[in-house]
């Protein structure tokens, strides 16, 4: 008996080893499309699913640094804010000394002015002590505590630091969160340091009879008040650059982060109308290969012997 | 004469009821994966009864039916075993490190640690805000709960594996047993009995059974029984005749990696399931020490950069991480005002997040955990995938070998179908011979 020959087992065997590997791929299809995740797991395709992961990490710091940036954003607007109602009150300041130094205004109007010069450089001290929609001071450097402190004699000193740290927005960028105090509000006045605080005040005490000259004082104050707008001028521009700046990143981020999504999508997402072809493709297999199998099957010589 | 148209057709009778049975015996068998099919032999049989010469010298007899025949290839046996050898170390394997690989994906080692970074970068935009600072802590204390999950898990994983090789080991010795069991029995068997066939089928299964264990040698001895030794560094023998050399055990190395011996005489399988999960937990011991050594460098990190910082306070910070590795690695840290995001130096409240910017870079280095972690996936899941395909392919080729081991031995019901109609044909013509003797017979006695 050595001819050759399938035997029964043999055929049953490998019908059934077919049918569950078409089984199998109309499983995993089916689960892509209900996932819309191409990959069950790592091993399905490793370094798809390495790219996502990396995908996943730069998504998730980017979430982070969008956020950075528009918290950076509102931080910068509201300095910024601060500083336009600074040099309102710098502009006034000036006005008044001027109005001081050259009409000819007697000892009530000069105090009427240095009382308006006093409520003036008040409004400095808090605005320049201001602080963020969290409560943080705005020009207090890297400090938490208040940017300005004023001493028993009413002098006015700077608490915070230098610096005022970076924020990161993007890899590798890192944008300044705001301005110190010490370049907003000190700046040097014929080689000496001082402040728009120490200039008003002492105009508003000379013009309250602490000057026997106090028109020359208030033409001498000028140039402190003009030197304080300088300064302040120059901050605003700053912040205003770092706030496009802020803007630009912003954009990118929204670019990138749509460039982020594209790719995830490419590399770990289910093509729909490639899977549910290939599920109607199989489904077709494994229907054809069932009925396939009943008839072969049920072609035993047994059934043809009666 | 006539009493000889008698003994042939009597004989004739005899063979095809015999062969009738057994191709009964073969389709009742059809769905018996351990049975190889049976034939009977037939040979003529002629009688020289007369002495003398001249004489008629044949006497004709009729038909001997001889032996059962049990269809066999020992070639074909063998490379049906080495495949399913082959394939189930492949598959073992596969399986025990896709358990692993499942273990560390779904545990979100990487999430976690990916989470916390991101909070680390949240935290920079405002060091001292006490939310921020709370959800950074927070996000620490979850990742170290991945790394404590992703232990755990991972020692499931290879508990499981470990188990199935004890009770593998179970069955490589009963199964060493029934085959030398088998061994002595087959010494006594008569040639060409059933009994002898019914034997050699069960040979054959214990043999096939030991093959899926381990990698087997086997030497088929001239009797029919059937020497094993186990394929190994260094092979040694398990069965010779009937006699067993001794248990197999399995004991577990301190990192769960396995430890085989035969009687004491310690060996690493070749092939077999048990040579899969011997390699399985050497990989998952590797594992093992890839997360350790991932959660001991973020410890590391962490309390590094704690000590070389101040924190909201002011104060030096304190160590962020307690543990040595993946198995305890918790946070250390009660309060999240303790972040130390300020370098040394800095004055209570100090918004400078110098520190936090050198936590966060270690921690994302080309080097550091989060590529590490990486890294470790992305090996696993080659690896997975690797064994994947090398399982199809073995797949395919232990399909091949079991269909022709099957062509061989398997029973063929069409075969058998159109044997019995042959068979029941010879029946009723040996019967038809009886008949027609009678017939002469009556013809001879009616004669007058």
């Amino acid at each position: 008996m050595s001819f050759v020959s399938t035997s029964t087992g043999s055929f049953f065997n490998r019908s059934l080893a077919q049918m569950a590997e078409l089984r199998g791929a109309i499983e995993r299809n089916r689960s892509q499309i209900a996932t819309g995740q191409r990959l069950e797991r790592g091993s399905d395709d490793p370094a798809a699913a390495a790219q996502l992961r990396s995908v996943a990490r730069r998504g998730a710091l980017a979430a982070v640094e969008r956020e950075n940036a528009a918290r950076l954003g509102e931080d910068l607007g509201a300095a910024s804010t601060e500083l336009e109602a600074v040099t309102a009150l710098l502009q006034r300041a000036r006005e008044l000394a001027v109005q001081a130094a050259n009409t000819p205004t007697g000892s009530d109007g000069r105090q009427a002015i240095a009382f308006e010069l006093g409520q003036l450089t008040e409004e400095l001290f808090s605005r320049a002590n201001a602080a963020s929609l969290t409560g943080e001071p705005l020009f207090a450097g890297l400090s938490s505590d208040p940017a300005f402190i004023r001493d028993a004699a009413g002098n006015v000193t700077y608490a915070g630091t230098a610096t005022s740290g970076a924020v990161p927005v993007a890899p590798g960028t890192a944008i300044e969160r705001g301005l110190p105090g010490s370049e907003v509000f000190q700046f040097d006045l014929g080689g000496t340091p001082t402040s728009a605080f120490a200039v008003l005040g002492g105009l508003a005490a000379a013009l309250d009879g602490g000057s026997p000259d106090p028109a020359g004082a208030a033409l001498a104050a000028l140039e402190g008040i003009d030197a304080a707008l300088d300064t302040t001028n120059r901050a605003q521009t700053i912040l205003g650059t770092r706030m496009a700046w802020t803007e630009q990143v912003q954009q990118q981020q929204a670019d990138r982060g749509v460039t982020l999504a594209e790719r995830r999508s490419r590399v770990g997402d289910t093509d729909v109308a490639e899977a549910i072809a290939r599920l109607q493709q199989s489904l077709t297999a494994l229907e054809a290969s069932q009925a396939a199998f009943a008839r072969v099957s049920s072609l035993s010589l047994f059934d043809a012997l009666r | 004469m006539p009493s000889a148209i008698f003994t042939i057709g009597r004989s004739g009778l005899t063979a095809s009821r015999l062969s009738l049975e057994l191709t009964a015996q073969n389709i009742a068998n059809a769905a018996n994966p351990d049975y190889s099919r049976r034939t009977l032999t037939q040979s003529e049989l002629v009688m020289t009864g007369n002495i003398g010469i001249g004489a008629s010298a044949d006497s004709l007899g009729g038909i001997r039916p001889g032996v059962v025949v049990r269809a066999e290839s020992a070639l074909v046996q063998r490379q049906a075993r080495d495949a399913s050898s082959a394939l189930t170390a492949a598959e073992a394997e596969f399986f025990a490190l896709r358990e692993a690989e499942g273990a560390l994906e779904n545990s979100g080692l990487f999430t976690g640690l990916v989470e916390f970074e991101a909070a680390l970068t949240q935290l920079e935009a405002n060091p001292l805000e006490p939310a921020l600072r709370l959800s950074a802590l927070e996000s620490a204390r979850r990742m170290a709960g991945n790394f404590r999950v992703a232990d755990s898990t991972l020692a499931n994983a290879r508990s499981l594996v470990q188990g199935e090789a004890a009770a593998g080991v179970l069955d490589v010795n009963e199964l060493a047993a029934e085959l030398a069991e088998v061994n002595r029995k087959l010494v006594s068997a008569r040639e060409g009995t059933a009994g002898r066939a019914a034997l050699l089928d069960a040979r054959d299964t214990a043999l096939r059974g030991l093959a899926e264990q381990f990698g087997i040698a086997t030497v088929i001895n001239d009797n029919g029984t059937a020497d094993v030794t186990l394929d190994g560094v260094p092979p040694v023998a398990l069965v010779t005749g009937g006699a067993v050399a001794g248990s197999v055990n399995v004991s577990l190395n301190p990192d769960g990696t396995l430890a085989f011996d035969l009687g004491g005489t310690a060996l690493a399988p070749a092939g077999g399931a048990m040579a899969g999960r011997a390699t399985a937990l050497a990989e998952m011991a590797s594992l093992q020490t890839g997360i350790d050594s991932l959660a001991a460098s973020i410890i590391a990190i962490a309390n590094g950069a704690q000590a070389a910082g101040v924190d909201a306070a002011g104060a030096p910070g304190g160590p962020l991480f307690s543990g040595t590795g993946a198995a305890n690695i918790d946070l250390a840290l009660i309060s999240a005002e303790g972040l130390a995001t300020a370098p040394a130096g800095s004055p209570a409240g100090s918004r400078d997040t110098a520190n936090l910017a050198g936590l966060l870079a270690a921690l994302g280095a080309e080097t550091g955990p989060a590529a590490g972690t990486d890294a470790l996936l992305l090996g696993l899941s080659s690896r997975v995938a690797a064994l994947d395909s090398r399982r199809e392919g073995l797949g395919v080729v232990a399909a091949s070998a079991e269909a022709e081991l099957l062509r061989e031995t398997g029973v063929d019901l069409d075969t058998e179908a159109a044997n019995l109609v042959r068979l029941q044909q010879a029946f009723e013509a040996n019967s038809r011979v009886i008949q027609v003797a009678t017939e002469l017979f009556d013809t001879l006695l009616g004669l007058r």
